[in-house]
């Protein structure tokens, strides 16, 4: 190994273990806090950030949700709050272990691991809810404490990595050795991205989609790193793609399905999710959505289904989105209301299957230029 | 056994009654003869009464205007009349008045001339004073006994001064002890109340009013003499005259009558003998009489300037209008009866003899209408009382929560009532739902409960407003005491609707719910405090061990100062 290699080993490990020390010292002087309220004889109590529907906000500089300034106060005195001041402490407790041993755990190992503290957790959704108060509290995503859901995304392409977590600390790994693509998880999301020849990313809705991508070298054609969002992108995957816009300096654009859903994939990409205003540093501002628009389906003649009632209610929600006030954002929903129709990325093959590839993709990223 | 309560009753003594049911011939099937024995420790029935009191259909002692249990006399009677329609068998009464001898009679009843025929007569020795008769009738107690046994158990139930037992005909036992020592103040006999006074009543009051012309015979003349101190052979006319007028604030009613008569009639007791007064005609100032002695109608003028005439025109024409009033009706005095005679648009010295029938209408109507009566005097009434109702609920239910309330008496078109009602929850009470047991004079009311006000007012009073949602074990005891209790029916089992009761019943239960809802709040705070001091027992430790080792300490931090002081609180 050259020194090169090792120094930047070293880098890398005291980079993670600073993280960690960060993660652990807050954790603690949360966790203080309540000591010393117990110990005086007062019943402890934090406030968190109110995440009810009234002081979610959208913010035009940052371009996404956030919280407003409203907070809430729990306190272990309140019965009706008792039970989930203590899953929370508990899941302190318990993120505080991980961090330390550096384990990762899944959301479902949560619920589980829960049982034995007898905290009991009615079901998962209960439990989720817990470790999305404890991210509002220390402003922290889950992922921070090792905690992460399970994974369904993948990426492909000329990008080097190196792992920081226990065990693969400096072990490089370069993201197109392996045609199937490699899931995106907690050791890739931390790992550093060292470098690569891709010019732009490519975010795909459907999985079946990035196996055509792969397989018609779409990576090396387009100078692209490919990531399979499978569906609406999960947390891991909007940090992923948001460092290697910022980090790695690569513009994003987003191809889904021609429906209401997929426009709004690409939204939640481009500017986060209402359910995750109490976290920043997970959106990509400048992400652009390229397709499949409304005015795709007939100017390309694609065939369609028609759309749901619930397709059309979802747009009629969208529209009183601000998001959606302005831009294409608002005129493919417009277009999407008058169709009545819906198109799959997959309506391509009408063409033949490769057409979307030969096609539509290369007509999209010019016009993703201009946008 | 109502009739024995209310003899008890008036007597002040605390009653002790046994009932017995048992059948003639326990083997046979329902329906099928029974003995049915009622003793009471009461003051029995002179032997001569007895005949005529259970012999004869409506031998009643209850004319007054009081609260009774009975109202007619007719129940005891009657049920003889169906033991003796069904069974032919006679009733035996046991009577003691002495507490020495007691006389036992067997009789029947002749239905059509109304008259008892005794079968047998005689008197043996005993040691206890009271009353004892046996009925044989045919009955289905299989049927008939939840009644009997509820009826029992309420009675018992209300009249918590009285020792009850009954045993039925399957050899069960009911013993209801005395619960309180002492009995309610019975109630008494008053006048009745202006409210509710029909032209019909104030006839028949006018009657009683009106003074008759005395009848002159020998020991009214005796009397005569003696009031005004004349010796017998002194006794001529002036002499009655010139003693009279010296004496005449002193005589009574009856002796100025006369001589006022005589004063007319110029004649002694010798010669007014010999006549009958037929008839004194006011308007035309003449006295009209017969004389036996030549069997003619005679009459003489009468001065009107004469103070006799005056006595005289008042006898006739009866009472003044206040005088009236403040004599013949409870709580009314003088000033109140002038004030009325003018809002009557009567003059008060306007006699009541004088009346027409329309005036007697007008004066009817405008004594409902006159807002400044007194409420009714409620001494006619006899509640049970709050502490006796209280302490016989408290023994019968051994409720969590017991109130009382006894309203201030009120009255619906003239007769007095008052009504007294308990509440209690939880306890002994295992029945879910409100269980209400009324009482009408202190009888349980047992049939018929659906139209009864009492159920209405109830039913009306939104429960879960006071705390007692869902089934709550809740009883009500209602007792409704009235002169004349407003029965729906004949069979006398419900309470019509009187608005005046309906509203007192209201606001009983009403000030009785308010208090239930103040117990079901601390009851319900107990209740939270006991389940949040449990929340915090399970969750603060863990809280402690979580943050120990998140703070990075050894020991855990002293919680058990904040358990402390929880269980403080709610020990308060």
């Amino acid at each position: 190994m050259s020194k090169n290699v090792e120094s930047k080993k070293k880098a890398a490990s005291k980079k993670a273990l600073e993280k960690q020390k960060n993660i652990l010292d807050m954790l603690k002087s949360h966790g203080a806090k309540i000591y010393d309220d117990l110990d005086s004889g007062q019943f402890p109590k934090f406030s968190i950030p109110s995440r009810s529907v009234s002081n979610i906000v959208y913010d035009k500089k940052l371009r996404q949700y956030i919280l407003g300034n409203s907070t809430a106060l729990r306190s272990s005195k309140n019965t009706s709050q008792l039970r989930s001041f203590t899953q929370l402490m508990w899941l302190a407790f318990f993120a505080n272990r991980l961090t330390n041993e550096k384990k990762s755990s899944t959301l479902r190992d949560i619920y589980y691991s829960s049982q034995a503290f007898a905290i009991d957790f009615e079901d998962q959704s209960e439990s989720d809810n817990i470790i999305v108060d404890l991210e509002a509290v220390t402003s922290r995503p889950r992922e921070d404490f090792h905690i992460f859901p399970e994974e369904r995304s993948s990426i492909f392409g000329d990008l080097n990595i190196e792992y920081t977590i226990p065990g693969y600390e400096g072990k490089t790994m370069n993201l197109s050795n392996h045609p199937d693509g490699y899931a995106i998880g907690p050791s890739l999301t931390t790992a550093e991205l060292v470098d690569t020849s891709a010019e732009i990313v490519i975010a795909i809705e459907k999985g079946g989609l990035f196996t055509r991508f792969v397989e018609e070298q779409v990576d090396k054609k387009f100078k692209s790193i490919i990531i399979n969002t499978g569906g609406q992108a999960p947390r891991s995957t909007r940090t992923l793609l948001k460092r290697l816009h910022d980090e790695m300096k690569l513009p994003v654009i987003i191809l889904t399905d021609g429906d209401v859903y997929g426009e709004h994939i690409a939204m939640v990409i481009k500017s986060g999710s209402a359910n995750a205003a109490h976290l920043r540093e997970l959106t990509v501002p400048d992400a652009k959505w390229v397709g499949v628009w409304a005015t795709d389906i007939e100017k390309y003649k694609l065939p369609t289904i028609p759309m749901t009632e619930s397709d059309i209610k979802r747009c009629y929600d969208l529209q009183k989105d601000p998001r959606y006030l302005d831009g294409i954002w608002k005129k493919e929903l417009e277009v999407f209301l008058r169709l009545k129709r819906k198109a799959e990325l997959e309506a391509f093959s009408k063409y033949g299957l490769t057409n979307i590839t030969d096609k539509y993709l290369p007509q999209k990223l010019e016009l993703a230029k201009s946008l | 056994m109502e009739n024995g309560l209310d003899a008890c009753d008036s007597k002040g003594i605390l009653p002790d009654i046994h009932l017995t049911i048992k059948a003639v011939d326990p083997e046979k099937s329902d329906p099928k003869p029974y003995i049915l024995t009622v003793k009471d420790n009461g003051p029995g029935i002179e032997s001569k009464h007895v005949p005529l009191a259970f012999g004869t259909v409506l031998y009643g002692s209850k004319f007054g205007l009081k609260q009774a249990r009975g109202m007619f006399g007719l129940g005891a009677t009657m049920a003889i009349l169906y033991g003796q329609i069904t069974t032919n068998k006679p009733v035996t009464v046991k009577s003691s008045t002495d507490a020495k001898k007691s006389d036992e009679y067997e009789l029947l009843l002749d239905i059509q001339k109304n008259k008892p025929v005794i079968l047998k007569h005689k008197t043996k020795d005993v040691a206890k004073k009271g009353l004892s008769v046996s009925i044989c009738l045919e009955g289905d107690y299989s049927k008939a006994g939840t009644k009997i046994r509820d009826y029992v158990y309420q009675t018992s139930l209300i009249t918590p001064y009285a020792s009850i037992t009954f045993d039925d005909p399957k050899g069960e036992k009911y013993p209801y002890p005395r619960m309180i020592n002492s009995m309610p103040k019975p109630p008494t006999i008053i006048r009745p109340h202006p409210y509710g006074t029909d032209v019909e009543t104030i006839r028949r009051m006018m009657v009683e009013s009106q003074f008759e012309i005395p009848t002159i015979d020998d020991a009214m003349i005796e009397k005569v003499r003696k009031d005004l101190g004349l010796a017998k052979k002194n006794f001529s006319f002036t002499a009655i005259m010139e003693k009279a007028k010296k004496r005449w604030k002193t005589l009574s009613r009856q002796v100025r009558v006369i001589i006022a008569l005589m004063s007319f009639l110029k004649m002694d007791f010798e010669k007014l003998n010999k006549i009958r007064i037929e008839d004194i005609d006011v308007p035309n100032k003449k006295l009209f009489y017969w004389d036996f002695g030549d069997s003619t109608s005679k009459s003489v003028e009468m001065d009107p300037e004469s103070q006799y005439y005056k006595q005289l025109t008042n006898t006739i024409q009866g009472e003044t209008l206040t005088a009236f009033l403040t004599k013949k009706f409870q709580r009314v005095g003088p000033t109140t009866a002038v004030k009325f005679a003018e809002f009557a648009g009567f003059k008060p010295e306007k006699r009541l003899g004088t009346m027409t029938n329309q005036e007697l209408a007008k004066l009817s109507d405008s004594l409902q209408k006159f807002d400044d009566f007194m409420g009714p005097d409620p001494s006619c009434l006899a509640p049970l009382g709050e502490e006796p109702l209280e302490k016989g609920m408290k023994k019968f239910f051994n409720p969590d929560f017991l109130t009382v309330i006894q309203r201030s008496a009120s009255a619906y078109s003239g007769f007095p009532f008052v009504v007294e009602m308990g509440i209690a929850y939880g306890g002994d009470i295992s029945t879910r739902g409100i269980k209400v047991y009324r009482f009408a004079n202190r009888i349980p009311l047992l049939y018929d409960e659906g139209s009864d006000v009492v159920l209405k007012v109830i039913n009306d009073i939104d429960w879960s407003r006071y705390k007692a949602k869902g089934d709550p074990p809740l009883v009500i005891v209602s007792h409704i005491c009235s002169t004349r209790i407003p029965y729906k029916t004949a069979g006398k089992e419900n309470v019509a609707d009187r608005q005046e009761i309906e509203r007192e019943l209201k606001l009983a239960i009403q000030f009785m719910a308010r208090k239930l809802s103040v117990f079901m709040n601390k009851r319900g705070q107990a209740e939270a405090a006991k389940k949040r001091a449990n929340l915090y027992a399970k969750y603060v430790p863990l809280i402690a061990q979580f943050c120990t080792e998140l703070a990075g300490k050894k020991k855990e931090p002293n919680f058990q100062k904040i358990l402390q002081e929880e269980e403080l609180i709610e020990n308060e």
